[in-house]
């Protein structure tokens, strides 16, 4: 009789676009929202696995995780370094991006030989991207060796040894790798704009910095947003080079992120509740922004 | 040729000799002995390829019987790994994806939710799910199997599929459709028969994107697998924090990681903006 009715109403044509939905909901309340829910748990109690205590059964404490992270200096300053790290690389990225996108407006030779190669950085795995960087700022590398001998002399730099230059080189490896995005995504923008606008502007007598103040950057301005957007989110959860280049933190803490201090926390250290509770503030954070910057992503309810 | 044209041209190799500089010294470390590691000149002075066929090869010293550093596991099982999970997640992020992106675009099905909780998923570092996930696969015995890792990153990726094939589906004209049920056909047969074979290029091209980026996926596998599932990435990793330096491994084992990437990646090379962007930018 139930299987009946079952096969009844998923015969029905009006139910087809719910039987269409049923994979994904199910994929992901499976890995994504039991997880979720397990995580929020776990944020009031003090799970430590050493314990030999299974999780469902640790005491429930409260508020106190949460307290303890609001009050932890090291995950405060986490947070400020990868904010930092955003307010860096951003910007950073966005003005070589647009550089290197004015370059490419027009006809030149050889302008296929270099889009591709200028595209490079993106098909190279991130992991890869941090050991490339390792090895070119060892101690006897070749940025020591090659670049800056004829400056200092025989005199090397330790890198990653101090905590300015270790942040310094994550901050090189990331433009490295994420200049490339933005460069084409701008580029796409840019080469969208009419030609008969720029045309008319021309005969009007604008000069070329007029013509990008006035008509280019105004008109891909949704464009610009956009990629701001998304690049200052994917820039907040740098985790895989930063890993590969110090360490996940090295020197000291001195590059350590707020994912990186998430991991440690919950693979070295094994505190899996505070992780929890300090992972929870972290989703809170960014599901309020994702709220405030998903207007300009334009997500119409449809 | 103007001034203007030599300015653009001098700019453009600093920004080529910036974006190759990396790769070439990584080539250039990849070919050379053990002896010439820490030596500035780019060219090597003996090209080798061992350090590629040590990376196959688990019962040779990595760095040579010169160096004698440290013995790691051959690559192969992890490359394959790497195959399986990122191939199998990526067929079901496409299905699954097909189905969930046709939901909404064609029934208005799952609301305006559905669209906004994947793209929340998107935007959450993935660091932030460890310890549940952690908790939870442990639970269930699910630690170094390749069923975690590929449901989990179905789940992850299944945003991308559903954001990019919807914006294939939204561009055919649902009078099509429509025509095909109007002859009697059921809903499902209109799906294969008419909208599946519309959209395939997109759906070759976002297979790919989505295999790109399992493909590449570091942390999760860092953390759920311990050595029967592990991928690539980790196991470049573990070459990278082994005690005994073996520089010129390293590099083979990141430049062969790229291999497939760069492949594939120049094939989708359009449509990589699309992948970030969720289809904003044409």
């Amino acid at each position: 009789m139930v299987f009946k009715k079952i096969i009844d109403w998923l015969r029905q044509p009006k139910n087809f676009g719910k039987i269409l939905m049923m994979p994904s909901s199910f994929i992901l309340n499976l890995v994504l929202i039991i997880p979720f829910s397990i995580l929020i748990y776990l944020s009031f109690t003090n799970y430590i696995p050493a314990r030999g205590i299974e999780w469902w059964r640790s005491d429930i404490v409260g508020l106190t995780n949460f307290i303890k992270v609001i009050g932890d200096e090291r995950f405060l300053w986490a947070l400020l370094r990868t904010i930092i790290f955003v307010f860096t690389v951003v910007p950073i990225e966005f003005l070589l991006g647009l550089g290197i996108a004015l370059l490419f407006l027009g006809n030149f030779k050889g302008k296929k030989i270099f889009t591709s190669i200028i595209l490079y950085p993106m098909m190279v795995p991130w992991i890869t991207v941090g050991l490339a960087f390792h090895l070119l700022f060892l101690d006897f590398g070749p940025i020591n060796s090659i670049l800056l001998k004829p400056i200092f002399g025989e005199a090397t730099i330790s890198w990653f040894r101090d905590p300015l230059l270790a942040f310094l080189t994550v901050i090189l490896a990331d433009v490295w790798q994420w200049t490339p995005l933005m460069f084409l995504i701008l580029y796409s923008g840019l080469v969208a704009v009419p030609e008969r606008l720029i045309e008319a502007a021309k005969v009007l007598g604008a000069s070329e910095t007029q013509i990008l103040r006035r008509i280019r950057l105004p008109l891909i301005k949704p464009l610009i947003i956009v990629a701001l957007i998304i690049r200052s989110l994917e820039a907040f959860k740098v985790f895989d080079t930063i890993f590969i280049m110090t360490g996940a933190g090295g020197p000291g803490t001195a590059t350590e992120t707020i994912s990186c201090y998430i991991y440690k926390l919950s693979i070295q250290y094994s505190n899996l509740s505070y992780a929890s509770a300090a992972s929870l503030i972290i989703m809170i954070m960014i599901a309020l922004v994702t709220r405030v910057a998903i207007k300009p992503l334009a997500v119409k309810p449809e | 040729m103007s001034y203007k044209q030599i300015f653009r041209y001098i700019l453009l190799i600093i920004v080529a000799l910036w974006t190759l500089g990396p790769v070439v010294w990584m080539i250039s470390l990849s070919l050379k002995p053990p002896t010439e590691w820490y030596s500035a000149n780019i060219i090597p002075k003996n090209l080798i390829l061992d350090n590629y066929i040590n990376l196959f090869n688990s019962s040779v010293p990595i760095g040579g019987t010169y160096f004698m550093t440290s013995i790691a596991e051959a690559i192969t099982v992890p490359y394959i790994n790497s195959l399986i999970v990122a191939s199998t997640s990526t067929i079901f992020a496409i299905l699954v994806g097909f189905c969930t992106a046709y939901g909404v675009s064609r029934y208005r099905a799952g609301g305006t939710f559905t669209l906004f909780f994947t793209l929340l998923t998107r935007m959450l570092p993935g660091a932030t799910f460890v310890a549940p996930l952690l908790v939870y696969y442990s639970t269930f015995k699910l630690i170094d199997t390749h069923i975690a890792l590929i449901l989990l990153y179905t789940a992850v990726t299944l945003t991308y599929a559903i954001w990019i094939l919807k914006g294939y589906i939204d561009e055919i004209p649902p009078e099509w459709e429509e025509a095909a049920l109007l002859e009697g056909a059921a809903p499902w047969t209109v799906i294969t028969h008419v909208t599946f074979p519309l959209i395939r290029g997109g759906i070759l091209a976002s297979a790919l994107f989505i295999f790109i980026l399992n493909w590449t996926e570091f942390l999760f596998a860092l953390v759920l697998s311990v050595t029967k599932a592990i991928t690539l990435p980790v196991q470049i990793s573990l070459y990278a924090s082994a005690v005994g330096r073996m520089y010129g491994s390293q590099a083979a084992c990141g430049l062969i990681a790229t291999i497939p990437m760069v492949i594939l990646g120049y094939t989708i090379q359009r449509y990589l903006v699309t992948g970030f962007t969720f289809g904003r930018v044409r």
